[in-house]
């Protein structure tokens, strides 16, 4: 793989590194709060009840779902942060259980500073994803920036009446997760040149997987809904999910799967500004027991990248869908709690 | 006379590295960061926690300042001189990766192999802070499955930052995948690329 190209480690020329960038959430709620929003009765899914990804019913059995991602790069390799930023922006659409099928190339380009070349090979990388995916490419913008920053606008199809929402938890539903946590750690350490060539692979590795398998084996059991963990962090993530369907939920925290190596980096302080901003802005519906250590509840709220999908699944199918999701190459799919009536809007962590 | 550093300006992760650069060459008790977000002082104040230094953090206007003391009388622990100043991974870059292939130990009798194999498990801490990453193929992938005496040992040495992983082909095939208690279910590409990257690698 080819990492740097006239030495330019791509984490060095930019401030945050992968959705540890996004705005804080807070300051989203403030920007958006109260604007009025044109209405439209095909709009099934809009801003108003933000979830994944906007849906638009054009038939009785067709609608539109529409997402798009963008963010600066969380690793050095200009290929790999292609299909990661793709595998991301992709990933809105298989959590609303949509097939993704268009794209358009969303760039900022610092081409004063950046050799053109490496533009090339991240939106080589990003086809590649996008060829994976099925989807076609139709078109892109491009500015010049003083910051790289690389993303898809994506457009996929959805059956109206099969929409996958955060707002649907049901209690008893057991909650699915299917890829590790603590990408932004490790995207800082990598930022911090403290991480092994084994870790960057590994999350790499993670970071350009499809969200693809995971969602259309999930779409084969009794699934009430469904979310990528991206820039909130898990438990923001999920705090959404608990503040929609006025549930709540238990987590057992040792079931969450993570990556070991971040543990460490979590200890020793390399955790990302976002990190911060997803434990201020939605700690307050979280209740940690006293056994879950301070780097694991880091870790918990920690930024991802291109993280996995979360899901409610009926109790009785969890097993099943746990050891499907095995079976077909989602390794680190694990059950990490269940839904609740009592207490209601909570988030228990044990 | 302590450090003082001024990270104003500095967006994570620069404060924690300016401070480990700093402690590296004068590993003073006393150090002093001035700092001008809540992030960076929160990851100031976790750093210098973990190399054992007792943190205090004030707001001054719209900084912080984080002090961190360490020595007699602060309740550093005795062991503290010796602790390395970046992560134990990084010192000295040696990685020792544990192979373990069997739920025995040797051969001759099975028996007497299972029980070594177990103390040879509990006895893998003392291999700190050099043990990077015990991976488990075969039979031995049994060990990582509930039901196992050695879950919780194992789950120490995940949650000390030591890498557990389990063959997913072999938990498969034993049946036990949806099993597994501690630990990443991993690949042979994963397990050839840490051969790679360990210094060296033991084979039990």
């Amino acid at each position: 793989m080819i990492s740097t190209i006239n030495n330019i480690r791509l984490t060095q020329t930019v401030k945050g590194a992968g959705c540890a960038a996004k705005l804080a959430p807070g300051d989203l709620d403030r920007a958006l709060c109260g604007l009025d929003l044109p209405v439209d009765d095909n709009l099934l899914v809009g801003l108003e009840q933000a979830d994944d990804a906007g849906v638009y019913k054009i038939s009785d059995d067709l609608a539109l779902v529409q997402t798009i991602d963008f963010f600066p790069p969380m690793v050095d390799d200009p290929y790999a942060f292609g299909q990661i930023a793709a595998a991301n922006a992709l990933s809105d659409i298989y959590a609303m259980g949509g097939i993704p099928k268009t794209a358009m190339n969303v760039v900022a380009f610092p081409a004063k500073t950046m050799d053109i070349s490496i533009l090339r090979l991240i939106i080589e990388g990003g086809l590649n994803k996008m060829r994976e995916a099925g989807v076609v490419l139709v078109g892109g913008h491009t500015v010049e920036d003083s910051e790289l920053k690389y993303g898809l606008s994506v457009t996929g199809f959805i059956h109206p009446d099969r929409i996958l929402t955060k707002r649907c938890l049901l209690a008893g539903d057991c909650l699915v997760l299917t890829k590790p946590v603590g990408t932004g750690i490790i995207s800082t350490a990598i930022k911090a040149g403290l991480a092994g060539q084994a870790i960057i692979d590994t999350v790499t590795r993670n970071m350009a997987t499809l969200n693809r398998d995971a969602a259309s084996i999930m779409l084969g059991f009794t699934v009430h809904a469904c979310t990528d963990i991206t820039g909130f962090g898990f438990l923001g993530h999920l705090a959404e999910m608990v503040v929609y369907s006025g549930c709540g939920v238990r987590i057992k925290a040792a079931n969450v799967p993570l990556y070991p190596e971040s543990l460490e980096w979590a200890a020793m302080g390399l955790i990302p500004a976002g990190t911060y901003n997803n434990r201020s802005f939605r700690g307050a519906f979280v209740d940690f027991d006293m056994n879950v250590s301070q780097k694991v509840q880091d870790l918990l709220f920690d930024p991802q990248t291109s993280g996995g999908l979360l899901i409610a699944v009926a109790a009785r199918e969890a097993d099943m869908l746990v050891a499907a999701l095995h079976a077909n190459g989602v390794e680190s799919a694990a059950i990490v709690g269940e839904v609740v009536a009592e207490p209601a809007e909570r988030i228990i962590v044990e | 006379m302590g450090i003082e550093l001024d990270c104003r300006g500095m967006e994570c992760p620069a404060p924690v590295l300016q401070v480990r650069n700093a402690l590296e060459k004068d590993a003073s008790d006393t150090i002093t960061i001035l700092v001008d977000n809540e992030a960076a002082r929160q990851n100031v104040s976790r750093f210098l926690e973990y190399q054992n230094y007792r943190v205090d953090s004030e707001r001054c206007g719209s900084d912080y300042r984080v002090a961190g003391t360490r020595g007699e009388g602060v309740g550093t622990p005795e062991t503290a001189a010796s602790v390395p100043v970046i992560g134990e991974r990084q010192v000295g870059n040696k990685k020792i990766m544990v192979l373990i292939t069997s739920v025995h130990m040797g051969h001759g009798d099975d028996s007497l192999g299972d029980m070594l194999m177990f103390n040879y498990i509990k006895t893998l801490k003392e291999m700190r802070p050099y043990l990077w990453r015990v991976m488990f193929v075969n039979s031995g992938v049994s060990f990582t499955a509930e039901g196992s005496e050695a879950v919780p040992v194992l789950q120490e040495l995940a949650s000390a930052g030591v890498g557990i992983f389990a063959c997913g082909a072999c938990l498969a095939y034993f049946h036990i995948l949806d099993k597994i208690q501690v630990g990443q279910v991993t690949n042979m590409l994963e397990i050839v690329t840490s051969m790679q990257h360990a210094d060296s690698v033991v084979t039990v």
